[in-house]
């Protein structure tokens, strides 16, 4: 049976003002240079309605930062694709809000980095919290379904309070309190990102307290991070299953974090169309289904559950895309997360590398 | 009696396929629906009370009007307490 796709991630620039260090961003962000056109993208979310694709996610990088936003927003909703967009809102002017609306933008994320601005400003390397929040509340005024989102990792995680009753004060109903997960800049960034256990289960505490204070009034979707936890986290449930991530130069990614796994080669939609490198590209094939699985995932009774965890984090921390997630605990290579939660690095190992394009 | 008309969030969107699959479509993910929910949110358009809903199952469906009220009213509350409902 081929598997039905239902979403796609349009990545459509990489370019960012902000220099976050938890990004999941690829490190060799200069390779995203070469953007695709707007014509090209017009003809991808053609593309992907033809194949039963429903829901379009628009984000990088900053994706305001492409002037042609609106009109591919428009061109997906004409597809009958229903729209969200995922933006640290530095860039939405009450002008480019009117556009998007016009064009049936269904949703806004907007992530913050903290709720005040002195540690907001530090994390995101820029002085823009001041712009966010007269964004956040421009998007909470008009007729559009908006999430707030914060990214929590080692720097922010005690402020979680302080992220809820922001929320409440600009009337959020859905609030994403989002574990740092380790890909990219933040894979690079990991020992110095990676909240301390307590921390992490203090957060758990306040959610659980917030959620039952706010039940009916917002939802607040917290999910302990997966190096804490037992068992990995069922990426895109299942690879290939539902999900595809355009880049900003057009590879085709089964996971917005594939990227990085260099033993696979991943097509382009420059050169190839979409529903065929969905039915039968290589990088789609590779880890579909359970065919693949090695020992333990192979005879486990929990292997159509979580697929055997993430690929990518196979590959960055196994150093295979093809063996069980190390944050399995019945992972081989298991150690190796029990490292990074208890922060075994050599001296600065645990500094922060802000996410920038190096020169070319 | 219950006289409230439900109607979707913003944001939230009930969607049938040519191949007759239903879903909603919802803030950064879509929920795949089973028949009878599926038969259920097709009804839900804001001006139709529950009660309308009810009876149009019932007449509908093989279904006791008491079987279809409560299935009708927990995934109502269920939907609405994700806030993809307002009731």
């Amino acid at each position: 049976m081929t598997a039905q796709p239902l979403s796609i991630l349009c990545e459509l620039t990489y370019r960012c003002n902000l220099q976050c260090p938890y990004c999941y961003n690829p490190l060799d962000l200069e390779r995203y240079r070469d953007e695709l056109d707007t014509r090209t993208w017009i003809d991808v979310l053609s593309q992907v309605a033809a194949m039963g694709i429903v829901q379009a996610h628009f984000s990088g990088g900053e994706p305001t930062l492409r002037a042609d936003l609106p009109a591919l927003v428009k061109a997906a909703t004409e597809n009958g694709l229903y729209t969200n967009l995922i933006t640290q809102g530095t860039f939405l002017t009450d002008r480019l809000l009117d556009e998007l609306l016009e064009a049936g933008l269904a949703h806004v994320q907007i992530s913050i980095q903290a709720p005040e601005a002195h540690l907001g400003d530090a994390i995101a390397r820029a002085r823009v919290h001041k712009q966010k929040f007269e964004a956040l509340q421009r998007v909470s005024k008009r007729d559009v379904a908006l999430t707030l989102n914060c990214v929590l990792h080692r720097e922010n995680h005690d402020s979680i309070e302080d992220v809820i009753a922001l929320a409440e004060r600009y009337g959020v109903r859905r609030l994403e309190l989002a574990n740092v997960q380790f890909y990219g800049w933040a894979y690079r960034n990991r020992l110095g990102l990676i909240p301390a256990r307590a921390q992490v289960e203090h957060a758990a505490a306040i959610v659980d307290q917030a959620r039952e204070r706010l039940r009916g009034a917002m939802e607040i979707v917290y999910v302990l991070p997966d190096y804490f936890g037992e068992f990995p986290k069922p990426c895109m449930n299942g690879w290939g299953t539902t999900f595809l991530t355009v880049t900003p130069a057009g590879d085709v990614l089964p996971c917005p974090a594939a990227a990085a796994i260099r033993t696979l080669k991943f097509e382009n939609v420059r050169t190839q169309r979409l529903d065929e490198i969905w039915k039968s590209s290589e990088s789609f094939e590779a880890y579909r289904g359970t065919s693949w699985m090695p020992e333990p995932c192979r005879s486990c009774e929990r292997k159509e559950l979580d697929w055997g965890g993430c690929r990518c984090q196979a590959f960055l921390i196994a150093g295979d895309a093809g063996a069980t997630d190390p944050a399995c605990a019945l992972s081989p290579h298991h150690d190796r997360i029990a490292a990074i939660v208890n922060r075994d690095g050599d001296g600065d190992a645990g500094e922060l590398v802000p996410r920038r394009f190096l020169k070319r | 009696m219950n006289a409230v008309r439900p109607s979707f969030a913003k944001g939230v969107r009930f969607r049938e396929t040519a191949e007759g699959a239903a879903m909603l479509l919802i803030p950064e993910g879509v929920l795949m629906l089973n028949g009878s929910a599926a038969a259920t949110l097709a009804l839900v358009d804001g001006q139709r009370s529950i009660d309308d809903i009810v009876d149009a199952l019932t007449a509908a469906y093989d279904v006791p009007p008491e079987q279809a009220r409560a299935e009708v009213t927990e995934l109502f509350e269920r939907l609405a307490l994700r806030q993809f409902l307002t009731l």
